[in-house]
């Protein structure tokens, strides 16, 4: 690897561990009341890979909650009136908390971070595209809708192996190349790139978060005035 | 019993009625996706009951009480139910197992004739026998045992289930005597050391799945938690003594459910009617005592309950308010295969959009419905590259049957399809495109294009005028037509057609080692009393050509048909044919390069503003891109293997043309199916109406060679 060469924008397996392992213990810092991101190995290796840090990050039961919503419910069973003994507490009606869950994958056919999410209702039911655009805070779905580096949609999670909303990585090594970018590889803190990574697409799902994961991490100070254009 | 002091806070001077927040259901997808393999591959159609493995946890996020949750890992892996899995599960202490039971019907019907209030029964007596028996020492999640009742569809992937947390009925209710957060109730001492006791119970995977136990404060303050089974050797010392519970509820006023079966098991076994109880909750994974409670509690148990034979009242359906909480959940989009496979495939085409061509149109490809017309070499071809484009409409229309050359060439049929004779050709490509991609629409139409020159017999007119009209109706009802008959004649009608309904219509002919590949030009703009009261399945093209007869002063040329060039009416060219010319022998590689052609060539029309008006462009060194996303808009497009070039050429229609001159769409506008019989059968009529015949003899008199296929009206370039 030359001293001259020029960042392509893209991480191997082996430095995406060790850049999570940074975003762990970061978060853990900056974070600690919220839910924590924990690493999840994977049972058989994909790629034929004999890595053995080979896996995901994991951030689970993320609450967002809708005040205004009220629970919705199905057609009634059957007609009598019944109800529960006096020794049960009746609730009025609650507010609807959605619940999301956030993977962070290694994809090895674009070398770069994937993001996987979903979300759902406090009984297990999914929440749609729409639902979920509409938790989202407005400057996200701005993001969503106009920037030409940010993509949603439905893909298979390579470990769940069930459909889950992703952030498309087709883009992902152009934007981090720009977002690193000019830095020759030597200077390259590989250990923050999901840092920075995380601090684009949280932006575009509506994930805080803090300034103070990126400091003191960066070299490069212009990677915190980093926006979104079209 | 236990006493201790309580150094703040006023207890209610006589009790209320205990009340214990519900528990609630939460089922991850992946239960159902579990459930459904479950069902397919293993269960079929028993309805026998399947055990289940619910999880729960203390509280622990502010605000927001625990549920009782489903897995995929609820479920048995058939056919040993692997309840020691559990523990290789990650987070084992955030996921307490509690035994639950799930009938699952095959039916709407069977599910709204369960008898519910028996399987609830039959759960709360199975509570009441374990306490009974002594099994609740052992085992104390036995106490939580819930219900389950499902109705899987599996056709729509849609799920109907209730569920039910059954908790025996004590008459008169259990009263509250005062409930604080922990930390009121402990001297700091005691509270320190609870907690370190309870952090250890859940970090041990030995007792992290144990909710229910004892704990034993001594006179130094400490505490420990011990399981039910040691009560005996609890009673002996003099301790404070707690009963302790994971208690999923996050209200300050109120315990959670699974205290009720609870206090019915300490007042049934120990006989103890005066019960001090911990609520334990938790912060952040650990254990926190401010928002843990500690309460005291009244109860009695009439004395029936002991009797073998009682069947204790229950209740416990989930509910919201006061209505059943009965859900209906549908996965079809995550667990349909179909619609995964075109959720997959319009990926595909978005991607397109994103990297390379921002400007793309790909809805109006998706939705534009196609008819093609000859399902050969072409034809084939021409689908499965539709299909690529995200086509979901297609129909094929073809008499013949499926012979035994065809399936090394036409890419739509196999083996199978030519045995027996051959299945009809229409029919099997229709049906094999949908084994293909199964969400798209596909129709196979038999029947026969009626072509010049080729006589009818008299007993046959009628069923001949019938594919007449019924082609006019297919014409009129698609977007885009593909012409891939394997004959001159067989082209007329639909380019009549076509030019009558001014659809979009793209040709293909293919020689040996020769292509043609081109679009025809927009009808002419001939208006007739009817055109406004005509009733289409297309409104827009009849609007568009009456706005183009109020702009004609400056119109642009209309682009040729595949006879404009024509000197000679489209006649039988069939009969007096060797036989590899009415084989079409073509070199192999021909046919799917004409397809593909025809297909791009359509996304470039449908993806310009002008459509069918699109002037027509000629590629050249010098113009360098087209404005359009996908580039290039020819006309005609004419490639030879031999040499391996392609050239694209410009033509424009003529006014003696046989197929979409004025004089030819006036005349079928006038008089319909008539002139198109005549057509049919007269050879010369159409050359005599379009003075074709006169040119020729004209022509004859100067003694020019017609073999000179040049034509006036071409440019090339």
């Amino acid at each position: 690897m030359s001293n001259l060469e020029v960042w392509d924008g893209t991480i191997s397996q082996k430095d995406f561990y060790v850049a999570a392992r940074t975003l762990v213990e970061r978060w853990k810092q900056v974070n600690p009341s919220l839910p924590q991101w924990t690493w999840i190995p994977s049972k058989s290796t994909l790629m034929g890979s004999s890595c053995k840090e080979e896996g995901y990050l994991s951030l689970e039961n993320m609450f967002h909650i809708d005040r205004n919503e009220e629970c919705l419910i199905v057609d009634s069973f059957s007609e009598r009136e019944e109800t529960d003994d006096v020794a049960t507490l009746v609730h009025s009606t609650s507010n609807e908390t959605h619940i999301y869950d956030f993977h962070i994958v290694y994809s090895f056919s674009y070398k770069v971070p994937v993001l996987y999410f979903h979300g759902y209702q406090s009984d297990g039911q999914p929440l749609s595209m729409d639902e979920i655009e509409n938790d989202l805070p407005p400057s996200s779905s701005k993001i969503l809708r106009e920037s030409k580096w940010t993509y949603m949609t439905l893909g298979e999670h390579p470990y769940v192996r069930r459909p889950w909303y992703t952030l498309h990585p087709c883009a992902t090594s152009d934007w981090m190349k720009l977002l690193l970018g000019g830095t020759s590889m030597k200077d390259l803190d590989i250990s923050s790139y999901l840092l920075s990574w995380l601090s684009v697409v949280g932006q575009a799902i509506g994930l805080r978060i803090p300034l103070e994961l990126q400091q003191r991490s960066v070299k490069h100070p212009s990677a915190s005035c980093f926006i979104i254009n079209n | 019993m236990a006493s201790s002091p309580s150094p703040s806070s006023p207890s209610l001077n006589s009790g209320s009625v205990l009340q214990f927040d519900r528990f609630q259901s939460l089922v991850d997808v992946g239960f159902w996706h579990r459930l459904s393999s479950l069902k397919l591959d293993t269960l079929g159609i028993d309805q026998s009951p399947i055990t289940l493995v619910g999880f729960f946890a203390p509280h622990s996020r502010a605000q927001v009480s625990n549920h009782l949750t489903l897995l995929s890992e609820s479920l048995p892996t058939a056919p040993i139910d692997h309840a020691s899995s559990i523990e290789t599960n990650l987070g084992n202490r955030n996921r307490c197992p509690v035994p639950g039971i799930l009938y699952n019907t095959n039916t709407l019907e069977e599910f709204k004739e369960l008898d519910r209030d028996n399987l609830l029964q039959i759960e709360a007596n199975k509570i009441l026998e374990d306490i009974r028996l002594g099994k609740v020492e052992e085992d104390s999640t036995l106490l939580l045992r819930f219900l389950v009742i499902s109705y899987a569809d599996l056709k729509t992937w849609s799920f109907r289930y209730l569920f039910a947390f059954p908790a025996l009925v004590i008459d008169p209710p259990a009263t509250l005597m005062s409930l604080q957060p922990a930390t009121q109730m402990l001297t700091a001492e005691e509270a320190e050391s609870l907690s370190a006791a309870c952090n250890e119970w859940r970090s041990s995977s030995l007792t992290a799945g144990i909710p229910f136990f004892i704990v034993s404060i001594n006179s130094d303050s400490q505490a420990t938690l011990r399981p039910l089974k040691d009560w005996e050797s609890c009673q002996g010392d003099q301790n404070k003594l707690l009963f302790g519970f994971y208690d999923p509820c996050h209200l300050k006023t109120n315990p959670g459910w699974p205290l009720r079966n609870f206090l019915t098991f300490i007042c049934l076994r120990w006989k103890l009617q005066k019960v001090r109880f911990f609520c334990y909750r938790e912060r952040l994974g650990l254990a926190n005592l401010d928002v843990s409670l500690i309460g005291d509690a009244l109860i009695s148990i009439p004395t029936d309950f002991t009797e073998p034979q009682y069947i204790p009242k229950v209740v416990g359906w989930e509910r919201i308010g006061n209505r059943l909480a009965l859900r209906c959940i549908s996965l079809a989009e995550s667990m349909d295969p179909q619609r995964l496979a075109a959720s997959a495939a319009d990926l595909n085409l978005k991607l397109m959009t994103w990297r390379a061509v921002p400007s793309l149109n790909i809805d109006v490809l998706q939705t534009a419905k196609c008819l093609l017309l000859g399902v050969g070499t072409l034809g084939c071809q021409v689908a499965r590259t539709l299909l690529g484009w995200g086509v979901r409409k297609l129909t094929l229309v073809d008499s013949g049957r499926v012979s035994m050359s065809n399936p090394v060439r036409q890419s739509l049929y196999t083996f199978d399809d030519c045995l027996n004779g051959g299945r009809l050709k229409a029919e099997a490509a229709a049906r094999n495109l949908k084994a293909i991609f199964p969400a798209m629409e596909t129709e196979g139409i038999v029947m026969a294009i009626p072509m010049p020159g080729h006589p009818i017999p008299a007993q046959e007119t009628a069923s001949v005028l019938e594919d007449c009209k019924h082609l006019q109706a297919l014409i009129a009802s698609h977007d885009v037509v593909f012409l891939l008959t394997d004959t001159r004649e067989s082209r007329w009608l639909p380019t009549l057609f076509c030019s009558h309904e001014n659809k979009i219509l793209i040709n293909a002919a293919l020689g040996f080692d020769s292509y043609l590949v081109m679009r025809h030009g927009a009808g002419p703009n001939v208006s007739t009393p009817d055109n406004n009261l005509e009733c289409r399945d297309d409104g827009t093209a009849a609007v568009l050509m009456n706005e183009l007869s109020l702009k004609d002063v400056g119109a642009k040329r209309r682009l040729g048909c595949y006879f404009c060039s024509d000197v000679v009416a489209p006649i039988d060219s069939t009969s007096n044919r060797t036989l590899d010319q009415q084989c079409t022998v073509t070199r192999p590689g021909l046919a799917p390069i004409a397809a593909s052609l025809a297909v791009e060539l359509m996304a470039n029309i449908l993806n310009h503003p002008d459509r069918i008006y699109a002037p027509g462009e000629i590629a050249s060194s010098i113009t360098g891109n087209s404005a359009q996303p996908l580039g290039l808009m020819p006309h005609q497009i004419r490639g030879t293997i031999s040499l391996f070039s392609q050239m694209t050429l410009l033509g424009y229609s003529s006014s003696s043309c046989t197929a979409c001159s004025e004089t030819v769409l006036s005349e079928f506008r006038n008089r319909g199916m008539d002139f198109v019989l005549q057509a049919i059968n007269h050879p010369t009529y159409l050359e005599d109406l379009t003075g074709l015949t006169e040119l020729k003899q004209a022509a004859g008199s100067f003694e020019l060679d017609w073999d000179d296929e040049t034509d006036d009206d071409a440019e090339i370039q």
